[in-house]
């Protein structure tokens, strides 16, 4: 282990605000550009823009892209398995809030 | 350092077959991966399998690690035996599952320099942009907050060993983030090929289980406990928020789970989100003579059937 080095940072929030373009999102993601486009044609993310050069994705949606790479590289799901994953981990979201609300109740 | 049993960990014996080996991984990494698992050792157990996989699934460094012999336990103190790995040669085939960032002891040791070689290949093709997760409380989602992170990066040196560098980030949360939202601090990520400008490191933002409110999204529930004559009658009460105090007023002849809106009081943003306080009726306890008495009259007051329409 290497001494320690210390910054100060003062970091850009990944919202709405920011838009990616195809190589981009794969540089931040880690997705190659044949999953990122297989995941759009499976409906799983909707970019604005036509053609994939012209696809600009919303800085809210590297979340679930981050979450579809990691199950893509750990358990090797195909792309409609990744769409239906992320539907059924939103549904486990919800459920599960509803279920803490129950509990406590 | 400590000796790890792969086959332990993928729940196989010895003699498992390279199919067994991968359907016990497929399985197991099913059911520990951290983005679906909600066990708390999650992160840890995947880790734990991408490891033994990483070993088990390569003929030379299963035959290697079986080499050292069935003696051994997990947790055992462990040295290699000089020379132990005569006569292999390994592929490094690219970083295993979960396998990244925090580079285990026993694995490093043992299998870390066929590793670092395909590292090596990889951080020569592209930046790299990093990851990291940092749990916040909620209050700092309201208020913005600053963070001091401590950070692992595993860095090759010319001979191909790793090292983790530790280095130490004071980051600015800022007001307003959500748990999932990415914070990006650019040229914080992996180093480039020369000329070539760093890559970023994302931050991405989870909140530490508060004890009174919850998240959904940009809106907090709470749970408030009111009497009953609080809720009949109405009643003005003091919500606790991430944010201070407020004053509110119970609308009378509130039932049990009514939802109250305090528009703009959830998360800021723009537009911020609403905090929803969740009425919750707790009876006194008939405990006394006088509560008993109470509560009679009640009962002669009311001529009330909360099962009125439960029969139908």
């Amino acid at each position: 282990m290497k001494e320690s080095v210390t910054t100060y940072l003062e970091g850009k929030l990944v919202d709405e605000g920011i838009e990616f373009t195809l190589v981009e999102l794969c540089h931040v993601s880690g997705a190659s550009e044949e999953e990122l486009t297989e995941w759009v044609s499976e409906g799983v993310f909707e970019p604005t823009g036509s053609r994939p050069e012209e696809w600009r994705f919303s800085g809210a949606s590297l979340h679930r892209v981050r979450i579809a790479q990691r199950l893509s590289h750990d358990l090797q799901v195909n792309a409609p398995g990744i769409a239906l994953a992320l539907d059924l981990l939103d549904e486990i979201d919800t459920l599960r809030g509803r279920l803490g609300r129950l509990r406590k109740g | 350092m400590k000796y790890k049993d792969y086959y332990e960990i993928l729940g196989l014996e010895r003699t498992a077959s390279q199919d067994d080996i991968k359907r016990s991984y497929r399985k197991l990494a099913r059911k520990y991966h951290p983005d679906v698992s909600k066990h708390d050792d999650a992160e840890e157990r995947f880790k734990e399998l991408g490891e033994a996989y990483e070993v088990l699934k390569d003929p030379e460094k299963r035959a290697a690690y079986d080499r050292l012999g069935s003696d051994w336990r997990s947790g055992q103190e462990f040295q290699p035996p000089p020379n132990w790995d005569e006569g292999f040669e390994f592929h490094g085939s690219g970083a295993g599952a979960g396998a990244e960032e925090n580079l285990d002891d026993f694995f490093e040791a043992m299998f870390g320099r066929a590793h670092a070689h395909a590292r090596h290949a990889q951080a020569r093709a592209m930046r790299q942009d990093h990851h990291a997760k940092v749990v916040i409380d909620l209050e700092d989602a309201y208020r913005g907050a600053q963070r001091t992170i401590s950070l692992q990066t595993p860095v090759v040196d010319p001979q191909g060993h790793i090292s983790l560098e530790s280095r130490t980030l004071n980051v600015t949360i800022p007001k307003g983030v959500r748990a999932g939202q990415h914070l990006r601090l650019t040229g914080q990520g992996g180093a480039g090929a020369p000329g070539e400008p760093a890559g970023d490191l994302y931050l991405e933002i989870a909140f530490r289980e508060h004890p009174r409110f919850r998240v959904d999204a940009a809106d907090v529930l709470l749970d408030l406990p009111v009497a009953p004559w609080e809720a009949a009658l109405g009643a003005p009460v003091t919500v606790p928020t991430p944010d201070g105090a407020v004053e509110m007023t119970i609308p009378k002849g509130s039932a049990g789970g009514r939802r109250l809106r305090l528009k703009g009081k959830g998360i800021p943003g723009n537009p911020p989100g609403d905090l929803y306080v969740v009425l919750n009726i707790v009876l006194p306890p008939a405990d006394t003579d006088s509560a008993k008495a109470a509560y009679n009259t009640m009962k002669q007051a009311f001529r009330f059937d909360p099962r009125a329409q439960f029969y139908g």
